[in-house]
């Protein structure tokens, strides 16, 4: 691993295990500054769907993920907006409660339960969001799928 | 590419020709404005739902419109005055500090022009030959540029708006605009990488196909406040697939990111309550 690199254990009980994986600027789209959470970091976090808001400006997921202390929380993870989102082969119905999820994401610098998503991984395998290379059959060329500004 | 029969001003070309050619660009788009109308058949295909298919302002030049970069190719910056280079670099502070305020994190509030040629999601180009409308799902922005042999409104007819007030003509299948009237720093900027124009700000455009479904948009920036020398910048945008569909962009709906008066910006939890840790 880079020096950039990194591996957070939030569990001691195999449900929830943060791994660093080599990062990028620009993780998703966002209507506001996305200072707030770590550029340089990618955490993996793995627990169960208890909400996903499809909703402009941005979807949000909602997960539970256990603790060191084997305490369930409430995460949330910020995603594009559903148009972006539509385009890249998401769908309202693609995450439901109590689905079993592994998100990479960007967390937030102060420590705050949520980060912004950059893949989901279902449990079929598949992975989706800017992350993945999952490309909707009806989505413009890759550069376009991870828009920025 | 297919076709490049137009050759993009440049950077350096206008590093040369200075404001005498921002002059006569203006005096060409003015004086052309009086010819005929075309008919609809006249005018090309550009319907359907685009996406924009380059970078950000600072990284947008003619030529990496035509051939983009690589990643991690090194950003410019536009030829600022010193007033503007030292609100650039006040920027930047800000930027660092997660301060600098971005309009349009205030929903509802239009990108405005040109910035709106630099936003995420969908695009939609409706010529018709009295006006064109630029659209941008990531909205409010509707652009309207009027080619109904119109001029620009008299000074005191004329104020800031966020998309300014649009005239051009058609040359063939490339459409041509100059657009005054915009609001300046403090109302909008170009992106929140921190580049900001003043209201003195105008632009010349020139959008055409470059491909059966590659469009081309040429922007040059004219600023005698913010810039001590036109600057020409372009975007790309494909064409998406037939029948895809472009959505509402209702920012109000679920905005968990709202942005304090000092320019920071929160995360809400899902019940509405700030999540943020706050010093």
């Amino acid at each position: 691993m880079s020096s950039r690199d990194l591996i957070v254990h939030y569990s001691t009980v195999g449900v929830a295990v943060a791994l660093i994986v080599g990062a990028a600027p620009r993780a998703a789209v966002a209507h506001h500054s996305t200072a707030m959470f770590e550029a340089e970091k990618r955490v993996t976090l793995i627990g169960t769907i208890t909400d996903f808001q499809w909703t402009n400006p941005h979807a949000w997921i909602q997960v539970a993920v256990s603790g060191a202390d084997g305490k369930s929380a409430d995460w949330s993870f910020e995603c594009g907006s559903p148009n972006t989102l539509s385009r890249q082969g998401w769908k309202p119905s693609t995450l439901k409660p109590g689905d079993p999820v592994t998100i990479v994401a960007n967390l937030m610098k102060d420590g705050t339960n949520a980060g912004l998503m950059y893949t989901v991984t279902l449990a079929d395998r598949r992975v989706l969001g800017p992350g993945a290379q999952t490309v909707a059959p009806s989505s413009a060329p890759a550069r376009a799928t991870v828009p920025v500004r | 590419v297919s076709d490049v029969r137009t050759p993009i001003a440049t950077e350096g070309s206008f590093r040369i020709a200075g404001w005498g050619v921002a002059a006569l660009l203006t005096a060409w788009v003015l004086g052309a404005s009086a010819q005929s109308l075309p008919t609809a058949d006249d005018l090309p295909d550009w319907s359907g739902a685009w996406t924009r298919s380059t970078g950000l302002f600072y990284e947008s030049t003619p030529e990496q419109a035509l051939e983009p970069p690589p990643a991690d190719s090194p950003r410019r910056r536009p030829p600022y005055t010193p007033k503007f280079e030292a609100i650039y670099e006040q920027n930047l502070a800000l930027i660092g500090a997660d301060r600098f305020p971005d309009p349009i994190s205030i929903c509802g509030t239009p990108a405005g022009w040109p910035r709106m040629l630099a936003l995420p999601d969908a695009y939609e180009f409706v010529i018709r030959p009295e006006q064109t409308w630029l659209l941008s799902e990531n909205g409010p922005n509707t652009v309207r540029i009027y080619t109904d042999g119109r001029t620009h409104p008299a000074p005191e007819d004329l104020w800031p708006t966020y998309t300014g007030n649009n005239v051009g003509h058609w040359e063939k299948d490339e459409l041509v605009f100059r657009s005054i009237g915009l609001k300046g720093v403090g109302s909008t900027i170009l992106g929140r990488n921190g580049l900001v124009m003043s209201d003195k700000l105008e632009t010349t455009t020139r959008i055409r196909l470059i491909a059966p479904d590659r469009l081309l948009v040429s922007v040059v920036l004219t600023d005698p406040e913010a810039l001590t020398r036109p600057w020409p910048v372009a975007f790309t945008y494909t064409r998406l697939p037939p029948g895809s569909t472009v959505y509402d962009y209702a920012c109000a709906e679920n905005n968990r990111n709202p942005v304090t008066s000092d320019g920071r910006t929160l995360t809400l939890d899902r019940s509405g309550e700030v999540i943020d840790k706050l010093e």
